[in-house]
């Protein structure tokens, strides 16, 4: 009996020891942080949160993949329980009832459950996306842990002897994980815990999507990260959070594109840089992986051949935060991206040729093809768009975009201003005074353009008297709805899919029937992932009658086209196109059409070559069954003829 | 989407006049007019470019400011007084709707018109020298007659005005009574109207002058004038520069339209009017030296036939505004295509001028492939889709086969196109291979695209029997099975070739021929060009009063160019009456058809165009079984109604094309439009 009781003694200290090492492993963490930045952190209403942002934030994301969902919740909730009560169990009142130990006995067995649905995972063969390494001894440690600590409580429970030899077990398989704390999988559970007490971007756990970039004290001496120490310091434990389960390498565009991009692996070589370079990542590489030095520091340069990141890993990110809507430890892969590419372009002014090109044209001329202003309306000649001038006021201002100047969405503009026109609605553009809305320049870096771009647009808007603005391009109805509010301007902003759905609902739009054309939607990332507008668009199309089905990934979850974050011109070579894979995944729903919304996804997916499915922009396929509700043409006005 | 599209969709400001992009149509005369005034099937004409996306267009070509210049030849348009203007009215209103420019041009003839007609006034000139081409001796202005015309012009641009024109153009060119005081070939005054190149300019300043007096500065006037005269005696390029930058520069003129050469006789009309012979946009560059010494835009016409060409011409700054007009002619929705990404959808005018060649005949202006041009009010530039979808057989893939079955497939219809030839285009695939009618090509390959972008189950190397074509159930059978030559009626008619047989290459000839026609079309003057530049002696006789009586006058001097040029001899009014061996060779006895004297040739071949006859044996096998015995109800066809037999009782046969009676590309198009369009 004796024996039995001191094994189970033997496992409460155990316990108590690995919480030790645990922490002292956090602790030499903890100071790294410390080297990053201050951050406003509200610590009391993060911790208060945390269980509710764990167990309904997480889980909705862990939850995906249901297999993952339930090794978790068996692992960690086995994991948790089973130790906690093992290590109360020093306690004599507890310690000594048989009854409690079957409870941890119990505990215990439920861990080791979920530890051999772990194994399962990674044995015989470890899916590409998860890392090797550490990770691959995980599944033996937790289950040699799981096992031993069972053996004593049962062993305990039953009042039977043979539990030193188990804690000796144990102890062994416990020690062995709680030191892979400092630096290994098991660091995401208390960094990660900490990481949603302490996040970023608390708004993301109360219901909105939280996409707006924080803008840039231009007067600083250092603009944007250089190193790790220029993170605040709750980004660098957002890195540390990182599980490496690789799902952001799964979603990821650039990485499937054979693009040097991995999400997951930039997010490793983050930390590997606060740990002075060393870096034992054992997951996919960066497809292509251009050579670096592979040094860092703390304080060392992050960017560069001769240290931890190539540019072109930097610059092959479309921004269409995939990654981020993956990751089950809510890390801000594209928040570290765009404050990389700030150091590039505002401090060393290291942008690829092409956009630092746009870039300067934007500088310049506000626009980013370096086209007049007044060219913008060029695709409405002959359509009399009335203008927006102060004194005048107007229900809608048609906000036209980049896209204007192309004649492919000039026809999207086409199609949208005569619906506009037949549902009456009261609208004028800004002509010549509309400027680039700043998305290009913020996305690759150029936060003074963008701000500068954002301020003079501000104080344009200002003076006009509009209820609302419409778009039809996604980057523009960002930047004017979740950008510009920390310039000044707040704005009621619509997407043409939401405003034409709504014109449509209020019956101002008497639509025919498409019927039996068969369409697949393409959500733009900027509407779908950045502002969760999935519903609309899809309500639409099906109010024309139109056999819609689904691609492979779509709604917040979509590919995207390859189109963001000025990709296109950073035009850092891969092995495929993306929009050739996105086009892929509509080819395979057998659709005629893919329906757009915006003008980059448009110009991306009509530029791949081969049999494909027509690309047109919602608009055009509502003008369509507008059009098809027609009926006859009214009858011909005749010309004035000579009497006889 | 083409190079430099972006170039052609930009908009252009005139005086704050916005033109949508820089694709327009000039100035012409279809012959649509009717009393002098543009009624319904000019204006719908002009209307469906306008639906097309045009940015401007320009209608009546020679519309008349004055009683001394008529305007019943060509059916034109007068400007001379106010009941003009409520037509302009309805005219702009009904452009406008669309988002496009109108624009008219006024010009005052001179001598290049008709003294014998409407109030038979003499023609007028800055001098009296006889034209060549309208073949009158124009009487000489007095100082009173010129203040009388230019008073004239400002009147006529006032009811433009009125009218709600968006501008209007004068015309200099073409050998007009501008330019009659401006060249040296018919200006021989001795007054200030006359002599130095200022005094020769005095006249159209004038006019220039009192027009934007009437009309206001905010009103778009511009001037088309030739870019070069091309003739000896004529203006040279740098005169016609410094006019266009003399006026520009006065303020005279708000846009210049420049072409190349002028109109005075056969071969001048030929070359200012440039048919498929001549490379794409031969006279570019006169333009676009003007450009380089004004400040005003320019336009340029003249055989830009596709939007690459014009996008060019666009994009390098050649001119301002590219006008299209036998493109639109033959495909007025081009523009809309463009920018719809739908340039593959482009009917291109292949440059065959069968347009312009019927106007100056007295006839209206319609495309040689585009049967709807022309008769918006009762053609289709669009085809509709039927309420009852049916299956119809077509027999035979040439022009009116094929456009059977486009217009069917547009209506939603399921079709079969069976071609026994392994390739489609009918007779056009002979036609094209003669020299420089190799562009006729154009007509099928567009057809091709088209069926078979719709759906169309083309059967090429097939050739259609009664069993396959009632295996096909169909509603409706189509029998467009062409015409085969003809070897006319002389005795020993057997011993000729036909000229098909010496252009499909089933023949090579050489030595000496003698090529008989009858017919007077281009088949006979292709087949003698490919027989002479193979090395051939050509005789090249004909019944008619001379050779190639019937081809138009852009098309007629190009064949008398090149048949010169080969040493061909033209042997007119003369019959054939027999062919006869002689050793190994033949004798052709011709008899004169005035004098009926007779003479003999002996030639080493015979080969004679007589027409077609039809091929209608399929025809003839499948009538009895059908509803309505092969007949088409013509005046359904002429209501514009659907044929009244009931398909339920089984199928309608139908003819169109050559296989009917041997006639021409359009008219077996227009057979199967007219048909089809109601099926």
């Amino acid at each position: 009996m004796s024996a039995a009781f001191s094994a189970t003694f033997g496992l409460s200290l155990l316990v108590w020891l690995m919480a030790a090492v645990a922490l002292a492993g956090i602790a030499a963490r903890v100071a790294l942080w410390r080297k990053g930045r201050a951050a406003h952190v509200d610590w009391a209403a993060g911790l208060m949160a945390m269980p509710k942002r764990y167990l309904v934030d997480v889980h909705h994301i862990v939850q995906r993949d249901a297999c993952a969902a339930r090794m978790h919740m068996l692992v960690a909730g086995g994991l948790l329980a089973g130790s906690g009560l093992a290590a109360l169990g020093i306690v004599p009142a507890l310690g000594g009832s048989r009854v409690y130990w079957a409870l941890t006995a119990l505990a215990f067995a439920i861990m080791l459950t979920g530890a051999c649905v772990v194994g399962l995972r990674r044995y015989p063969k470890r899916p590409h996306r998860l890392s090797g390494g550490r990770f691959q001894i995980l599944p033996w440690l937790l289950m040699g842990y799981a096992t031993g600590a069972l053996l004593v409580a049962a062993l305990a429970a039953l009042g039977a002897r043979g539990g030193l030899v188990a804690l000796a077990f144990t102890a062994a398989a416990g020690l062995a994980l709680s030191s892979q704390t400092a630096r290994g999988p098991m660091r995401h559970a208390l960094a990660g815990a900490l990481h949603l007490a302490a996040h970023p971007r608390p708004a993301r756990f109360s219901g909105t999507r939280d996409v707006a970039l924080a803008p840039v004290d231009l007067e600083a001496e250092r603009l944007g990260v250089e190193t790790p120490a220029d993170f605040a310091w709750n980004r660098l434990l957002g890195f540390d959070a990182c599980v490496q389960c690789g799902r952001c390498e799964a979603a990821c565009p650039a990485f499937a594109a054979g693009q040097p991009l991995n999400p997951k692996r930039l997010i490793q070589d983050l930390v590997g840089a606060m740990d002075g370079g060393t870096n034992d990542y054992a997951g996919s590489p960066y497809p292509h992986a251009r050579p670096v030095a592979g040094t860092g520091g703390v304080d060392a340069p992050l960017v560069g051949v001769a240290a931890m990141i190539h540019p072109d890993t930097l610059w092959s990110c479309t921004t269409c935060r995939a990654c981020v809507e993956e990751c089950p430890m809510m890390i801000e892969h594209v928040d570290a991206i765009i404050d990389l590419r700030r150091h590039q372009t505002l401090m060393l002014g290291a942008v690829p040729e092409k956009a630092a090109a746009a870039l300067d044209d934007l500088r310049d001329t506000d626009e980013a093809g370096g086209r007049a202003l007044s060219a913008r309306a060029d695709f409405a000649a002959g359509l009399d768009l009335p203008v927006l001038h102060p004194g005048m006021a107007v229900d809608v201002l048609l906000w036209l975009g980049e896209g204007a100047y192309d004649l492919r969405h000039g026809r999207t503009l086409r199609a949208l201003v005569r619906l506009l026109r037949e549902a009456k609605v009261d609208f004028a553009i800004l002509g010549a005074a509309e400027r680039d809305c700043g998305d290009l320049a913020r996305r690759l870096g150029d936060e003074a353009t963008f701000a500068r771009l954002a301020r003079e647009n501000v104080a344009t808007l200002s003076a006009l008297r509009f209820a609302r603005i419409l778009t039809a391009d996604p980057h523009a109805l960002n930047a004017l709805r979740n950008d510009y509010p920390a310039f000044g301007g707040h704005y009621e902003v619509w997407h043409h899919t939401a405003f034409l759905d709504a014109l449509v609902a209020q019956g101002r739009l008497p639509l025919g029937t498409l019927a039996g054309l068969a369409v697949t939607y393409h959500d733009p990332c900027y509407l779908g992932r950045y502002n969760g507008e999935v519903a609309a668009p899809r309500r639409l199309l099906d109010a024309l009658g139109l056999a819609r089905s689904e691609m492979a990934r779509h709604g917040t979850r979509s590919l995207c086209c390859g189109g963001g974050g000025g990709a296109p011109l950073s035009d850092i070579e891969g092995e495929r196109r993306i929009p050739d894979l996105r086009m892929d995944q509509a080819r395979d729903t057998g659709a005629a059409v893919v329906a757009v919304a915006c003008p980059t996804c448009t110009a991306m997916l009509e530029g791949v070559s081969g049999t494909r499915p027509e690309v047109r922009d919602v608009a055009e396929l509502v003008l369509a069954a507008f059009e098809a509700g027609q009926g006859a043409p009214a009858p011909r006005r005749r010309a004035l003829e000579l009497q006889p | 989407m083409i190079a430099n599209a972006d170039a052609l969709l930009k908009p252009l400001t005139i005086k704050g006049l916005t033109i949508r992009n820089r694709v327009m149509s000039t100035s012409h005369a279809p012959g649509y007019g009717k009393e002098g005034k543009p009624q319904e099937r000019y204006q719908l004409y002009h209307e469906e470019k306008a639906k097309g996306g045009i940015g401007l267009t320009m209608f009546g070509g020679s519309s008349s400011v004055a009683l001394d210049s008529p305007a019943a030849p060509w059916n034109q348009v007068s400007v001379a007084d106010d009941s003009v203007i409520p037509f302009f009215q309805s005219f702009s209103q009904r452009i406008h709707r669309h988002g496009a420019r109108l624009m008219i041009q006024l010009t005052h003839m001179g001598r290049r018109t008709k003294w014998d007609t409407e109030n038979w006034f003499p023609t007028v000139s800055s001098s009296p020298r006889r034209e060549p081409a309208s073949r009158t001796i124009p009487k000489e202005l007095e100082a009173e007659e010129i203040a009388r015309i230019v008073r004239d012009f400002a009147l006529a641009v006032r009811r433009c005005k009125e009218g709600g024109l968006d501008g209007c153009e004068v015309s200099a060119a073409h050998g007009h009574l501008i330019d009659q005081f401006w060249s040296p070939s018919v200006n021989h005054r001795t007054d200030r109207y006359g002599g130095s190149l200022e005094n020769r300019m005095r006249f159209g300043r004038e006019v220039l002058e009192a027009m934007r007096r009437a009309a206001g500065d905010d009103y778009v006037i511009g001037i088309r004038m030739s870019g070069d005269e091309m003739i000896a005696d004529g203006l040279s390029h740098e005169e016609c520069v410094e006019i266009a930058a003399t006026y520009a520069r006065d303020g005279l003129v708000d846009f210049i339209n420049v072409l190349g050469g002028q109109a005075r006789d056969d071969m001048a009309h030929a070359v200012s009017l440039p048919n498929m012979s001549f490379p794409v946009a031969p006279f570019l560059h006169l333009p676009s030296a003007i450009k380089r010494e004004v400040e005003v835009p320019v336009f340029h016409a003249q055989r830009v036939t596709d939007l690459a060409t014009a996008a060019r011409a666009v994009a390098e700054g050649h001119v301002d505004m590219v006008a299209m007009t036998r493109a639109h002619i033959a495909d007025p929705h081009l523009v809309k295509k463009l920018s719809e990404g739908r340039e593959d959808d482009i009917r291109q005018c292949v440059g065959a001028g069968y347009c312009i060649d019927r106007i100056y005949v007295g006839g209206d202006a319609l495309c040689i492939q585009n049967a709807a041009t022309g008769r918006e009010a009762t053609m289709p530039h669009v085809i509709p889709k039927a309420d009852v979808r049916r299956k119809v057989v077509v027999v035979g893939a040439g022009p009116g086969g094929l456009e059977a079955a486009r217009v069917c497939a547009a209506r939603g219809h399921q079709v079969v196109l069976f071609e026994k030839n392994a390739a489609a285009g009918g007779q056009i695939n002979i036609a094209a291979k003669a020299g420089w009618r190799e562009a006729l090509s154009g007509i099928p390959r567009w057809l091709v695209g088209q069926v078979v972008k719709l759906g169309v189950d083309l059967r090429l190397g097939t050739e259609a029997s009664e069993e396959a074509i009632l295996g096909e159930a169909p509603d409706v059978v189509i029998i467009a099975t062409g015409g085969a030559p003809s070897l006319g009626h002389a005795k020993g008619a057997e011993r000729a070739l036909s000229t098909a047989d010496v252009l499909t290459g089933k023949v090579e000839l050489s030595g000496s021929v003698l090529l008989f026609d009858e017919m007077g079309q281009h088949n006979a003057a292709s087949t003698a060009e490919v027989l002479a530049t193979r090395g051939c002696l050509v005789e090249f006789v004909t019944s008619d009063r001379y050779p190639a009586q019937e081809v138009g006058t852009t098309n007629q001097p190009i064949h008398y160019r090149e048949l010169y040029k080969l040493g061909v001899v033209f042997s007119p009014n003369l019959d054939l009456i027999e062919i006869y061996p002689e050793g190994n060779r033949l004798v052709a006895a011709l008899r004169n058809t005035f004098t009926d004297a007779e003479e003999e040739r002996i030639v080493d071949h015979v080969v004679v165009e007589y027409g077609t006859l039809p091929v209608d044996g399929l025809y003839r096998v499948l009538k009895a079984r059908s509803v309505n015995a092969g007949q088409i109800d013509l005046d359904a066809i002429v209501a514009g109604t659907p044929q009244p037999f009931d398909l339920a009782k089984g199928f309608a046969l139908y003819r169109v094309g050559d296989a009917l009676a041997g006639r021409n590309i359009h008219a077996a198009i227009y057979d199967a439009l007219r048909l089809c369009k109601d099926i």
